[in-house]
Order: structure tokens, then C-alpha cells, then sequence
């Protein structure tokens, strides 16, 4: 599928004019999915379930969890109150495709968290944004009340039983947030603190309510999945993790931005292609592929390599959200991962004791080598410091602040070793 | 029964159960180190400090059977990852390998432990914890030799005084939550959370909020390090200065269980002891402050009115001697003794009898109970520890000490503060001779004709019975003139009793009350009287309640030292062994 990307047409955010107005959605096929799947007969919730299961839509957040089968997760209705809460909180650097979707596609998302709620019989949807985002916030707003007026959202959808509705909340900026319990705790009204799992949210989510969390791309695939099949999904871009995708790039290229694309493109396609090169003609150093908490990848590891979780995996990266961090060859790591550090430990909640002391002991030692005191010895001990880390925290915010820190230690470790202390380098 | 295998070791434990992996390795005497968790509170698994390797048998899935090794053992299937013992439940035939056996989770807790240490002051000479630091403890056993953190450490607030009782030192704070977690599901008053990110976060209330709860300072006890301090105790004393003895709080009818701590023959402080049946791991901040009373005011030396309304003091035999020429001028119908809900059973009992067999029938006490004052928690509206007890003895509970009192010649108060509290006032006690038997100096003291001190409940065992009809008794804590820690088997001995000098401990003689137990005064009373009874120790009174009085059958200090104390009612009796 790599091949033919040059040929993909946009359907997340396809170049028609004024989509964000409902008529103009409308007019261009807009909540045929969701009344297709509320009143067709061919339709069940559980039919629902089973077609994004097909179409392995896998979670656009970062995680990369097949969709459908996280909503299969979801116990049976026993008469309560179950919530689908939406996650547009995007916070990691790098990371800034959500907000297309809400500023050029909105009723696109709206319909697809509505047939993901019809499909879990869910009859509350939270969307919650980032509150810096708050003109696409508004945005937002004036979409749900437009598709409140035109009945799509409240009480018996197209003259049928099913009745839910629709709120949307914004954070008050705090990345942990984004992590989908401490979501919950937000939309609850407190403190961002990630929650122990399990329970997990589908037996004990928002005010201990069965509970999905979707992130805001991955919902606005559905109405498409649904409109088209699964398998027209499927013959998408990679074929273990197909669709298209929001790639967010950023850092040293000419053009940079977001583009949907299938995923499966190669990455040096998408760099010189798509972000047309880098800027001032510099040779590329490294790229961060997906937000800044996946490892990074030096540009002679990047040849062959495609924009998918299995190939990024075998060069030892992550999809991630696909916030590709393009850096050229002046770019100093050290710099630059001591910058990365400093945003982890100033973003860690301060919950679990590896995360909140560890960020701020790493981010105190690529300080010192940052400013010419460090020693080689650091090094090794911020490589001891990652495996502290990783795995030993309630939520991957952990992880997320570790694994730039020790691929790029040990991927540029030279440049490393070149800023510590010149006497205990000689020595060394 | 369900079984589980830890380090080795075979254990079952209770289907269904609730329990957490950790509690369950706790109450088997095993030990995995942990900070966040606390029995009573939800298990955050913050401090990620209890880690244990985790894995489960293989079944197959047709036969059911488990699947074995080629050594013929249970094929097991290891977690990926570490577990937080703490939140890890239980499972039939888990397999789990503690730091003892696992030398990944040794190093897994020498990790987090190494992390918690980074920011956290190293100033245990000075703060108010050590020695009872789970931190420093922990550390010792499982921590790390030596430090690598070479940067400067973060500082955060110090010396906050969070409200009236409690200061906050955010530096030790190790965002355990433990205390956030109490305001939120023990107290409910939510007046802590934390603020701010990462390591510079801490607890706090919110903007222009004092920390009031009137179960505050139980913070300060499940406190793991030294971040929440007693304003009062402070830089007071080291722990291991101290005594620590097993007591009843006597502020209100709850029967807290509580420990008192004593140096140089003060209590310096009060803390909750566990009793699941009564208080569970807390206790009041009303109950912690009355410490005080224990050391400041105290009446000491009989005092007796000479001339006019001047006391002055006098010697034990001459007390004793005005106390029996009173009685014996005047008819045993002319006395109303006034008991006490303050006071012990033992007490109480003591009085009573001897006032019995001198012929006295008018035993009256009054209650002290304020509507109101009680809440769903620890606080009762009876302010009294005893008023059960007191009327089980048989003391007619009065309605209007006034009138009661009216036609007595001879009253005899035992440790009420009757003016004080104005159950009556000192022109009721005018033109008779009114003796007061009692611990503190108060208005009541001031007005009685002769003041005999008594011992308080730190100086003396006895028991008292709370207002859900519980048996409970205290242990002498600290000395009085006559009485002395290694002669006195019920008093407890602490480190520098054992192996200090006279030079460390317990020289300060002007600590040490002259009073008396009640039931010794009450011996000297009836021997100066002739009447025919002696009493032994508290014990013995107990042990002679216990024949004489149905509602106290079967009660002795041994069943109340056993089972934590003992409900008084028809199921007060052990159930029989079959």
C-alpha cells in the first residue's frame, strides 16, 4: 500500500470547503453512518462492534489497541449509566492532529462517537480537549448544537428508543490528562492522578460506571468504517494496522504540518516528499516518529523504513500518534533530550515515586552534561536511572520520560561523551 | 481451601477474601516493605514499594488440570511485570516471590527506595520521626549503601503550620497520600489534597483553609516519614527516650484505646492503639491535648481548710485523720458520696464498699453528657469514660445534684469537677464538710473542706467501661511519689529503664505527684475506721467485682489483656469450648 499513498484522497479531513458546517456534512453524505446503524435493520449494536473489530482500527492515541475489540470489553447494560469519554487532551510534544479534526471535520468525529456509543449502548459521551485548545473548543461547541438541532444527538435519534447525549469538558492543561484514567479523574472533577488497573474503565470507569476512552482520530474512522465497510478500511495502508492517518510532522523540514496519508508510507517518503525535505538543504540527523516519548531513530536507521507499528517496532521505535520530530544535522541531542526530560518532569503528577523523582533526577543530570559538568559516569547512571522507570508506575508517563532518554544516550552516545567533562573524559 | 505459595512456603487463605497480597504476607509474619499502604485506607500503589514477583499455574484448558515442567512441577506463568503487592489480590494456586527470594525484586525495592531518598532531607538527627520512620527503618533493611544523587535537591515549604495542631516539613513529604486519603474516607472532612507537580508537590489545604479536622493529628501518626508533625510535640523528645504504655482515653465515652508516652515521669504525648473493636487505628485531637492534665495542675499533698476559705497542705495522717473524726461525728444517713463517670470501676468500687459497710446508702454520681458534642465517628456526647461502669456499681444517676445534695452534712466528691462543670455551685457545698478525692486543681478543689490527691489514669491500672458497654483497662505510665517503675510489674519499661542510670532517666523528683491510688486511701480510711476490709491491687478489686457483681462476671484484667477488652453484656462470657 506504501506505494500508491501519492494517490490517497483525505477522508478525515478531505479538502471540501466548510465541512465544519452540518449542511455542508450533511450534503456530503454527513450522518448517513449514524442512521444507518441507529435505524437500519441490518444493524445491531453488536454488528457494530464486530465491523470496527474488522476493520482493526487501532487506537490513533498512541496505544495502537484494536478499537472494536476494546469496546467488546464493555460488560452488558444492566440499566446504569456507561460512558463513552473521548480523548482530545493531546499534550506531547510533536503531537497535534486532533485539532484538524476539530477545526475542519468535527461532525465527522461527533458521528463516530455517537455510533460508538449506540454500539455499547452507551448514552452519555464526554469529549474532553485540551484547554489551550479553546477556539477549537468552541468550535466544537457550536458543532454539537448544530447536531443537537438537527436531532442527531439527544433523545430518540431518528424517532427510536436510543437516546444520549453529549458534553464536552476542557482540562486545564496538565499532560498526565491525556493518560486515559487520570482523563477520567478530570472529568470527575478532580486531581489528575492516574488510576491503579485493574478495575479497568470498561468494568469501573467515570463514577465507577463501565467506561470506553477513545482517542478523537480513532473515533472519526468509524463513521467511515461503517459508510464503507471494513474491509474497504482493511485495504488501507498497512495490513496489520491499517487507515489513513493523521501524520503530524514537525521539527527541521521545509513544509511542515499535518497530513493525512495511509499508514505504511516510508518514512524518508513522507520526510522529503510530503514535508518536502529539510530546511536549508541540511543533511537529516535523527527523527522521533511518533510524539516525543517514542525512541528515537538516527537517520541511517530509517532506510526501508514505513510509517506502521510493525516496522517502526523491528527498527526499535513506535508509531505513537505519529507526530513525526524531524531534526537535522545540527541539532544537538543533548539539547535536545535534556529539552524532552525537562517537559516529562515538569508534566509527571508526582503519583508514583519512580516517575516523579526519577524525571527530576534525570532532567538535573542531561542539565549538568548539557552545561559542560557532566561526567561519563552520569551517563551510565541515566541509563540505570531508565531501567529504575520503565514498568514500575502506574501509568507509562514513566516509560514515556525513560525511552528518549536511553535510545537516545544510545544512539548518540558519542555526542554525549564529547559534552561530559574533557579531564574525566581524557581519563576515561 | 485456596492456596498460595509464597517464597516456598504453602499458605491458604479464605475464598472470596478481600484481603490485598500484601496484608495477607503481613499477618503471616512475612514482611514486604511499603509506605502508601494503610489497612484501613484504599490502596493508591503510589509509593511503588511493595513489589513482588507475581506468576499463576498453567491450566489446560480441557482437562483443567495444571501443566507441570519436565521436573513434574506446576508449569508457571510469570507477570510480565512486577506487582504492587498491595493491590494485587489473590488467586488459587499463585505463585509469589517476595525480595527474599528474588534478587529482581530486591533490586526493584532498593530502586524506588533509592529514588524516595533523592529528595528527601537527610536530617533524621533532627526530625521529629526517627526512630519510628518507617522510611529510616526500611532504608536500613532494604535501601540503598551510599547515595548517587549529586545535584541539588528540590526545597519545598517547611515549618507549615497546616492548622492548629498539625506543621507540615514538605521536604520529607514522599507523596504517599496517606494523609489526603484519611481527610477523604477516615474523617471526611477532605481539607487536604495535594498541590502542585512532580517532586515539588505536597499536601496542603486549600487557599485560606486551616487543616481543623478534629481528628487532625491521626495524620501525623500514618505519616511514613516526617512530613506531618504535632505542633505541640515537636522537638519535644526522641521516641526512644520514651515509655510507651497501653491506655484508655478518658475525654469522652468512645474508650479510645490510646498509648501514653511518657520521659522523665511527663507524658509528652498521646497516640491511637489499634483496637479493630473500638477505634480501629484512631483517635481524636481532644484526646491527644488532654495529656496535659496528666502533668500540669495536679493535686499534690492532701490540703485541708483551716481557717476561713485558706487550704493549706497537710500531711497523709492527718488527711486521713480529719477525714474519719468527720465521718465519726456525724451519722452515716448525714453522707451522700458523689461517684464519678471519671473515674475507674476499681474506683469507684473501692468507695463505694467502704462507704457501705460504714453504713452510707446515698451513692449518687452525675453524668456528664453534652448533646451535641458527639459525632458518627470517635466523639460521644457522654464527655465521661466510665458512666456504664459507674451506674453497673450501682450509683444512682442524678438528675439535679443540687437538691441531691441538700439535705447531706458530709459530702464526699470523688474526681468530677462538679463546680466547674456547674452541677453545682460552691454556695452548695457551704455549711457542710465537703471532702473531694481527685487528680487536678479546680474550682470544685478549691471549694472542698478537705482535698485528698488520687492518682490520674496515667499513674494506676484500672478499667473502665465505654458507652457501648466495653471493658477496657490502662496501665500505670508513669510514677508517683510512692510508686516506682522496676518495682511495679504493671508498668511499663522503657530503654533507658533497662539499660540507663539515674543520670539518663527518671531523676526529676518534682515530677512525681504525692497522691495515692483511691483504693489505697480507702484501705488507710477503713483501717483508721476499723472496719474489716483490705484491698490488694486493682487486679484483686477486679477479680472481687467480678464474683459479686453479675453484670461484671467472668471480667479480669487477663481476659481484658487478651481480647483487647470485653463487651459487658450477656455474651460478655467466652463462648464455651466445645
Amino acid at each position: 500500500m506504501a506505494s500508491d499513498w501519492k494517490s490517497f484522497e483525505p477522508v478525515l479531513i478531505p479538502d471540501i470547503p466548510n465541512l465544519e458546517k452540518i449542511d455542508v456534512y450533511e450534503k456530503n453524505g454527513g450522518y448517513e453512518s449514524l442512521k444507518k446503524v441507529v435505524t437500519g435493520n441490518d444493524w445491531t449494536p453488536e454488528s457494530v462492534v464486530n465491523e470496527v473489530k474488522a476493520a482493526n482500527i487501532r487506537g490513533r492515541g498512541g496505544a495502537g489497541f484494536n478499537a472494536g475489540l476494546k469496546w467488546s470489553f464493555m460488560p452488558k447494560p444492566d440499566g446504569g449509566p456507561r460512558y463513552l469519554a473521548c480523548n482530545g487532551d493531546e499534550s506531547e510534544p510533536g503531537t497535534f492532529k486532533d485539532r484538524k479534526i476539530f477545526e475542519y471535520n468535527p461532525h465527522l468525529f461527533i458521528e463516530g462517537a455517537l455510533i460508538a456509543a449506540y454500539a455499547m449502548q452507551i448514552t452519555t459521551i464526554y469529549v474532553y480537549v485540551r484547554g489551550e485548545y479553546i477556539s477549537w473548543v468552541k468550535m466544537m461547541e457550536k458543532a454539537l448544537q448544530d447536531a443537537r438541532d438537527k436531532g442527531y444527538i439527544g433523545k430518540n435519534l431518528f424517532g427510536t428508543d436510543y437516546s444520549v447525549e453529549f458534553e464536552i469538558t476542557y482540562g486545564a492543561g496538565a499532560y498526565i490528562c491525556g493518560e486515559e484514567t487520570s482523563m477520567l479523574e478530570s472529568l470527575e472533577g478532580k486531581r489528575g492522578y492516574p488510576r491503579v488497573k485493574p478495575p479497568f474503565p470498561a468494568q469501573k470507569g467515570l463514577w465507577g460506571r463501565p467506561t470506553t476512552i477513545n482517542n478523537i482520530e480513532t473515533l472519526a474512522n468509524v463513521p467511515l468504517v461503517i459508510k464503507n465497510g471494513s474491509d474497504w478500511f482493511k485495504g488501507i495502508g498497512a495490513e496489520n494496522h491499517p487507515g489513513p492517518v493523521l501524520y503530524g510532522i514537525s521539527g527541521h523540514v521545509n513544509r511542515p504540518g499535518v497530513y493525512e496519508l495511509p499508514t505504511g508510507v516510508p518514512v524518508m517518503e513522507l520526510i522529503n516528499d510530503v514535508a518536502q525535505g529539510i530546511r536549508g538543504g541540511k543533511k537529516l540527523k535523527a527523527l522521533i516518529p511518533g510524539g516525543s516519548s517514542t525512541p528515537v531513530l538516527r537517520a541511517d536507521q530509517l532506510e526501508g523504513i514505513s510509517m506502521d507499528s510493525d516496522s517502526l517496532r523491528e527498527a526499535g521505535s513506535m508509531m505513537g500518534t505519529a507526530g513525526m520530530i524531524v531534526m537535522d544535522e545540527d541539532t544537538d541531542m543533548v539539547d535536545a533530550l535534556w529539552r524532552i526530560s525537562h517537559f516529562y518532569h515538569h508534566e509527571s503528577c508526582g503519583q508514583c515515586t519512580p516517575c516523579r523523582e526519577g524525571t527530576g533526577w534525570a532532567e538535573k543530570i542531561l542539565l549538568k552534561i548539557k552545561n559542560g559538568d557532566g561526567e561519563i559516569r552520569d551517563l551510565d547512571l541515566l541509563l540505570d536511572l531508565t531501567t529504575q522507570m520503565e514498568g514500575r508506575t502506574i501509568c507509562a508517563l514513566a516509560d514515556a520520560a525513560a525511552w528518549p532518554i536511553r535510545h537516545t544516550i544510545n544512539r548518540f552516545r558519542d555526542e554525549f561523551e564529547a559534552r561530559c567533562k574533557k579531564s574525566v573524559h581524557a581519563v576515561a | 481451601m485456596p492456596e498460595i505459595f509464597i517464597d516456598g512456603q504453602r499458605y491458604e487463605f479464605e475464598e472470596g477474601t478481600d484481603k490485598g497480597l500484601l496484608q495477607f504476607i503481613l499477618d503471616n509474619g512475612k514482611e514486604v516493605p511499603f509506605f502508601c499502604y494503610h489497612p484501613s485506607m484504599s490502596a493508591p500503589a503510589n509509593c511503588r514499594q511493595c513489589y513482588v514477583k507475581v506468576g499463576t499455574p498453567v491450566k489446560n484448558r480441557e482437562t483443567g488440570e495444571y501443566e507441570l515442567d519436565e521436573n513434574g512441577e506446576r508449569e508457571i506463568r510469570w507477570f510480565p511485570k512486577m506487582q504492587t503487592s498491595c493491590t494485587m489480590q489473590m488467586q488459587d494456586g499463585m505463585v509469589v516471590q517476595t525480595q527474599e527470594t528474588s534478587k529482581e525484586v530486591a533490586r526493584a525495592q532498593k530502586d524506588t527506595m533509592e529514588l524516595i531518598l533523592v529528595n528527601h532531607p537527610l536530617d533524621c538527627p533532627i526530625c521529629d520521626q526517627a526512630g519510628e520512620c518507617p522510611l529510616q527503618i526500611q532504608t536500613y533493611k532494604y535501601g540503598p549503601e551510599g547515595s548517587r544523587f549529586e545535584v541539588k535537591k528540590v526545597h519545598k515549604p517547611k515549618r507549615v503550620e497546616l492548622g492548629p495542631r498539625v506543621t507540615l516539613d514538605a521536604e520529607r513529604c514522599i507523596n504517599c497520600t496517606r494523609c489526603v486519603r484519611f481527610t477523604e474516607e477516615i474523617s471526611e472532612t477532605h481539607q487536604l489534597t495535594i498541590t502542585s507537580r512532580g517532586d515539588k508537590n505536597y499536601p496542603t489545604t486549600a487557599p485560606g483553609r486551616e487543616f481543623d479536622d478534629p481528628y487532625s493529628m491521626n495524620t501525623i501518626d500514618i505519616c511514613p516519614v516526617g512530613a506531618l508533625t504535632s505542633t505541640d510535640f515537636r522537638f519535644k523528645a526522641r521516641v526512644w527516650e520514651m515509655n510507651q504504655t497501653p491506655s484508655i482515653d478518658v475525654t469522652n465515652g468512645k474508650g479510645t484505646n490510646i498509648d501514653i508516652w511518657t520521659r522523665d515521669n511527663l507524658v509528652l504525648r498521646i497516640t491511637p492503639r489499634y483496637n479493630g473493636e473500638v477505634n480501629d487505628h484512631w483517635m481524636s485531637d481532644a484526646g491527644r491535648e488532654a495529656y496535659r492534665r496528666f502533668n500540669e495542675n495536679r493535686i499534690s499533698r492532701p490540703a485541708l481548710k483551716l481557717d476561713g476559705d485558706n487550704q493549706s497542705k497537710t500531711s497523709w495522717n492527718n488527711a486521713i485523720e480529719t477525714f474519719a473524726e468527720t465521718l465519726e461525728a456525724g451519722k452515716p444517713e448525714d453522707v451522700l458520696v458523689i461517684g464519678s463517670a471519671h473515674a475507674s470501676v476499681e474506683e469507684n468500687y473501692a468507695l463505694m464498699k467502704i462507704f457501705n459497710l460504714w453504713g452510707v446508702n446515698n451513692f449518687k454520681f452525675a453524668p456528664h453528657i453534652i448533646e451535641g458534642a458527639g459525632d458518627d465517628f470517635l466523639l460521644t456526647d457522654d464527655q465521661a469514660p466510665n458512666t456504664e461502669g459507674v451506674k453497673l456499681l450501682g450509683y444512682e444517676e442524678s438528675s439535679d445534684l443540687k437538691s441531691d445534695i441538700k439535705d447531706a452534712k458530709i459530702v464526699i466528691m470523688f474526681s468530677d469537677e462538679l463546680i466547674d462543670r456547674e452541677v453545682l455551685s460552691p454556695d452548695d457545698l457551704k455549711g457542710k464538710f465537703s471532702i473531694l478525692l481527685s487528680t487536678n486543681e479546680c474550682d470544685t478543689s478549691k471549694a472542698a473542706d478537705l482535698v485528698i490527691p488520687v492518682t490520674c489514669i496515667a499513674e494506676h491500672a484500672a478499667s473502665y467501661v465505654n458507652v457501648d458497654g466495653r471493658i477496657q483497662r490502662s496501665f500505670p505510665a508513669k510514677e508517683t511519689k510512692y510508686t516506682h517503675r522496676s518495682l511495679d510489674l504493671e508498668m511499663s519499661q522503657g530503654r533507658l529503664d533497662r539499660y540507663g542510670t539515674n543520670f539518663d532517666n527518671w531523676v526529676t523528683e518534682d515530677n512525681k505527684v504525692d497522691c495515692a491510688p483511691a483504693w489505697e486511701i480507702m484501705n488507710r480510711l477503713a483501717d483508721r475506721l476499723g472496719l474489716n476490709v483490705e484491698f490488694g491491687s486493682p487486679r484483686d478489686i477486679m477479680n472481687e467485682i467480678a464474683t459479686s457483681n453479675p453484670a461484671f462476671e467472668d471480667i479480669s484484667y487477663e481476659r481484658m489483656d487478651n481480647e483487647m477488652g470485653v463487651n459487658l453484656n450477656p455474651s460478655n462470657k467466652k463462648e464455651a469450648t466445645a
